[in-house]
């Protein structure tokens, strides 16, 4: 009898959590939506960014670490915290800024120096505007964010580094169900630049996509499922292409309450290539599991 | 001699006329709608206020009650807090035909709507 493989085990489990949400959103339907309050969907597709900006004159600090965990061999942990301050200047334009933290936990991967460390990172900004705006009548917005990192910790291997990196993104959401279910969608453009202490210049690019699904199960509670596809080159300008990936993974937010909140999102990789490897999965450029916490109080 | 000396006196006056316009044009364009709004014995009065699309909106909330409330709407992308016996005043972008909802933040029992046609 032939085992089932690692894709196939994959699908049958995403199958099977799209059926869920599905019966899911059945039973919510039931429920009376109507009374519950609208949902700012920045935050409720896990990796996946929504477009919501929040609300002019709203500021919120927020602690988000994600962790990156598994490479071909050895042990890796790597994680890496924002400490952000975030403001809506206007109804239509959000900015944020903050440290970065990062934590690195190498031993016995190929092509990466054992290490144990914590250290501060860098800094990031973040611009976003609100491009499309949903109504009542159009169930889709769509913001545009430009997000400039300054890192002094390469964000995989430890190693002290001088990068910079400019992630572009278009973050799109629609409203299925009012106050119910939403499908979120990410464009992904991230061209960086690394300076090593070796004095090697590193230009690289990550290109790709995502969509999700999230399910207000309670008013204060969404839980929902998102899928990543991650390119990755070795050029800004997408010409030298070296491997890409999938992850799939479960999301959840909670709203504590009406000014503090919590997400979090584990992402597996499902699938992966390396351009020369012919081993499954790219575990070179990307990790084998990767998981986000977030909270966030505004004020 | 007359035309050299015209010619920087009229380039002033176009340009002079022409920024009031650029400033005045979308004043008169886009003059904002006034939406009166009272909250008294936990209630917005009216609760469901109209306004025309594409004009921006001012919202006059009197707070007549004894405690402060917070005026807030997500799809408005506005909040305010509004002491007791006191009133704010909200500023809305011009906004497109639909339904916008708005709430007590410190009460979110206590809503509203905004209708804009």
């Amino acid at each position: 009898m032939r085992a089932a493989s690692p894709s196939g085990r994959h699908c049958t489990s995403l199958l099977g959590a799209l059926a869920s949400l599905l019966c899911l959103a059945g039973a919510a339907r039931a429920d009376d939506a109507s009374s519950w309050l609208e949902m700012e969907t920045k935050y409720i597709f896990g990796f996946t960014t929504g477009s919501g900006i929040g609300i002019e004159g709203e500021k919120e600090f927020t602690v988000d670490t994600i962790g990156r965990f598994g490479k071909r061999d050895g042990h890796y942990a790597a994680t890496e915290t924002k400490y952000e301050y975030e403001f809506t200047p206007s109804q239509f334009v959000q900015i944020e800024f903050g440290a970065l933290g990062s934590t690195h936990n190498i031993g016995a991967v190929t092509g990466l120096d054992g290490r144990n460390a914590a250290g501060f990172a860098g800094g990031f900004a973040e611009f976003r505007y609100l491009a499309v705006e949903r109504t009542s009548n159009n169930p889709l917005s769509v913001t545009l964010a430009f997000e400039p990192n300054v890192r002094l910790i390469d964000e995989t291997s430890g190693e002290r580094v001088h990068n910079y990196e400019f992630e572009t993104t278009v973050n799109s959401d629609l409203e299925l169900l009012k106050n119910r279910l939403y499908a979120g969608f990410n464009l992904l453009y991230e061209p960086e630049v690394t300076w090593t202490a070796m004095d090697e210049t590193v230009r690289e690019a990550t290109f790709g996509g995502s969509a999700a699904l999230s399910l207000r199960i309670v008013p204060n509670v969404l839980v929902g499922g998102e899928v990543w596809y991650l390119r990755h080159y070795d050029s800004p300008t997408l010409s030298a292409f070296t491997g890409d990936t999938v992850m799939l993974g479960p999301t959840l937010y909670v709203q504590f309450t009406s000014k503090m909140f919590m997400i979090a999102a584990w992402n597996a990789q499902v699938w992966g290539r390396e351009v020369g490897n012919s081993l499954p999965l790219n575990l070179t450029e990307f990790q084998r599991h990767r998981a986000r916490l977030k909270f966030a109080w505004e004020f | 001699m007359f035309y050299q000396i015209m010619m920087p006196r009229n380039l002033i006056l176009t340009m002079v006329a022409a920024i009031a316009l650029l400033y005045a044009a979308p004043g008169l364009a886009q003059q904002a709608v006034e939406v009166q709004l009272t909250y008294s014995n936990s209630q917005f009065q009216p609760s469901e206020v109209r306004a025309p699309a594409d004009r921006p909106v001012v919202f006059r909330v009197k707070n007549l009650d004894a405690k402060a409330i917070e005026f807030e709407s997500k799809s408005l992308r506005v909040e305010k807090v509004v002491a007791a016996k006191s009133e704010g005043v909200i500023n809305v972008r011009a906004l497109k035909p639909g339904r916008y909802e708005f709430y007590d933040d410190f009460n979110d029992k206590v809503r509203g709507a905004l209708t804009v046609q």
